[in-house]
């Protein structure tokens, strides 16, 4: 139950990454801009860097290595997007949808942000129980 | 091999696959098509913009108004050709007003329908059936009702449209607007006022 749950966090961060990531960077750019939270070189950073920083988090969480720095960082990631996608709704900034998975998935904000509180409290769950999340990980064969 | 070393592969694998796919799955270029009926400006121009857009998206009509006044500042230096790219899974009437305009286009009309249709674009959206309101519209732009609906009948021009879209999605877009400029690809109007500043500074 724990390792299915952790697989899929995993799964949805590298899911979330590479829609991003294999499509032209400015497409992310442009739903980033949508949330008019950065100066223009902060989009530009953030369009560019933060990809990465969601597939690579997917990828160990999903094999198991480094358990629970890659919870942390899957937990901040939830965070960081229910802070960005809420204050955009309490500011009715016009978002037709949250552009959380490249042009993969559409989900409006509202929804969006409900499917990443349950997130963010499931890797919290998991983190409150690391020995049960470590079977079939690859934590488990290196320590 | 150790953990940490493990690990090194793990990110080193990740990043030659990412950064493989990206090249294999690398937009085609857009071969600029001079659709003279829903262009305007020297194509001879120094800046060369092709603008993939759905005439039912918000942004893609602040992206308009924008561009139309860009244009009248510099009448000489821009090129300007118009894409369709109907997001219809989000707008209900975007393949309906990309007919009209594809219509229109086939009679040399399609600027006087845009100049009407995109100021106007909040009214007729929110509209069950937007048709009267464009016949309106069309009559007022001085096209032939006849050969308009004739055409909105034929599987043609929604054959165009499907096209181009499909050409957008080939070339990597997602969303609208998505402008090339000189070949460049930016989406949104906030990135295409940032890339038109650096050939017309000030």
């Amino acid at each position: 139950m724990y390792t299915l749950l952790r697989i899929l966090i995993g799964g949805i961060f590298i899911f979330s990454g590479l829609g991003k990531l294999l499509g032209p960077y400015q497409n992310f750019l442009y739903v980033v801009q949508a949330y008019q939270l950065l100066p223009s070189w902060g989009e530009f950073l953030t369009a560019q860097i933060f990809p990465w920083i969601e597939l690579l988090v997917g990828v160990f969480v999903f094999l198991g290595m480094w358990i629970p720095w890659g919870l942390r960082g899957a937990a901040v990631l939830f965070g960081i997007f229910v802070v960005v996608v809420g204050q955009a709704l309490i500011r009715g900034l016009p978002l037709e949808n949250c552009g959380c998975f490249g042009g993969l998935v559409h989900f409006k904000p509202q929804t969006v942000i409900i499917m990443d509180s349950a997130g963010l409290l499931l890797t919290y769950v998991l983190l409150r129980n690391l020995s049960y999340v470590k079977k079939f990980s690859l934590d488990s064969y290196f320590d | 091999m150790n953990k940490l070393q493990s690990s090194l592969v793990i990110v080193l694998v990740l990043a030659g696959l990412v950064v493989g796919a990206k090249a294999f799955l690398a937009p085609k270029k857009d071969p600029v098509n001079l659709q003279e009926a829903r262009a305007k400006g020297d194509p001879g121009a120094k800046v060369k913009i092709v603008e993939f857009i759905d005439f039912q998206c918000p942004a893609c009509a602040y992206g308009v108004k924008y561009l139309k006044t860009f244009f009248d500042q510099h009448p000489n230096d821009i090129y300007l050709q118009v894409r369709y790219f109907p997001l219809t899974n989000m707008h209900h009437h975007a393949m309906t007003s990309a007919l009209y305009s594809e219509c229109a286009a086939r009679q040399g009309k399609f600027w006087a329908l845009d100049d009407l249709m995109i100021p106007q674009q909040a009214q007729w959206a929110q509209l069950i059936s937007p048709e009267p309101v464009f016949q309106a519209m069309a009559v007022q732009a001085g096209i032939n009702i006849d050969q308009l609906n004739a055409c909105l009948a034929s599987d043609d021009a929604r054959k165009v449209i499907n096209d181009e879209k499909s050409l957008g999605q080939s070339m990597g877009i997602s969303s609208t607007p998505t402008y090339f400029i000189n070949g460049k690809m930016v989406v949104g109007t906030k990135s295409l006022q940032d890339e038109l500043k650096t050939y017309f500074p000030g």
